[in-house]
């Protein structure tokens, strides 16, 4: 009997059908969370909105958020085990990037060097999680 | 952990690809395997014998030279 693999490549490695499709759900939940965070940050940067609704306004993304991540983890609990060890590691490293990144740039500013925004060691994290990520599926190719 | 994959697929002519579609993984997983980079879980060494219909000690061997 002929078999052959659905799985196709990605950036993040070779997948599975459902691993793709559960891919694509996270991916378009995170563009989803973040286009809402930057909506959100133009309509009350230039009071567009105000009172209660600026508060919705501002909450919106977050549970935005709170779908994203859940379209992740059912990413990672129905993978490919491979694809988890990969996902784990590449988690392992953002949060360590950021972690590191947030402590640091704290001594530093105590240093001198100017005040960073609040968000800039989650951009760390998610870059240095997506790094990550294509460097250790190259890693298990 | 030292494994006979290759040998066992390539008696059977079997890609990868269709390794892995049997046992619901991907190709990089098994070729991961193959390769010594990666140790498959319980489940899947166990998936792997069986579809080889092999004992698992006769796929997988922690101390063999490597196939």
């Amino acid at each position: 009997m002929h078999f052959e693999s659905e799985s196709t490549w990605s950036w993040c490695g070779d997948l599975t059908a459902r691993d793709r499709r559960n891919q694509w759900s996270y991916i378009l939940w995170m563009l989803t969370w973040m286009l809402s965070f930057v909506a959100g940050m133009f309509l009350l940067e230039f009071d567009w909105v105000s009172g209660a609704f600026g508060y919705v306004v501002a909450l919106v993304p977050s549970l935005l958020g709170v779908g994203a991540v859940m379209a992740f983890l059912r990413f990672v609990r129905q993978a490919d085990e491979l694809q988890r060890k990969i996902q784990v590691e590449a988690l392992g490293w953002g949060f360590g990037a950021g972690a590191i990144f947030m402590f640091g740039y704290q001594l530093l500013e105590g240093a001198g060097l100017p005040a960073i925004d609040i968000a800039d060691p989650a951009a760390v994290m998610f870059v240095s999680w997506a790094l990550a990520t294509v460097v250790l599926a190259r890693r298990y190719a | 952990m030292n494994n006979r994959l290759r040998v066992l697929r390539a008696e059977r002519n079997w890609s990868q690809a269709e390794v892995a579609g049997r046992l619901g993984v991907s190709r990089q997983t098994i070729n991961a395997i193959e390769t010594g980079k990666y140790d498959p879980s319980l489940p899947l060494a166990f998936g792997l014998a069986r579809l080889f219909e092999r004992l698992i000690e006769d796929v997988f061997d922690p101390d063999g030279a490597k196939q």
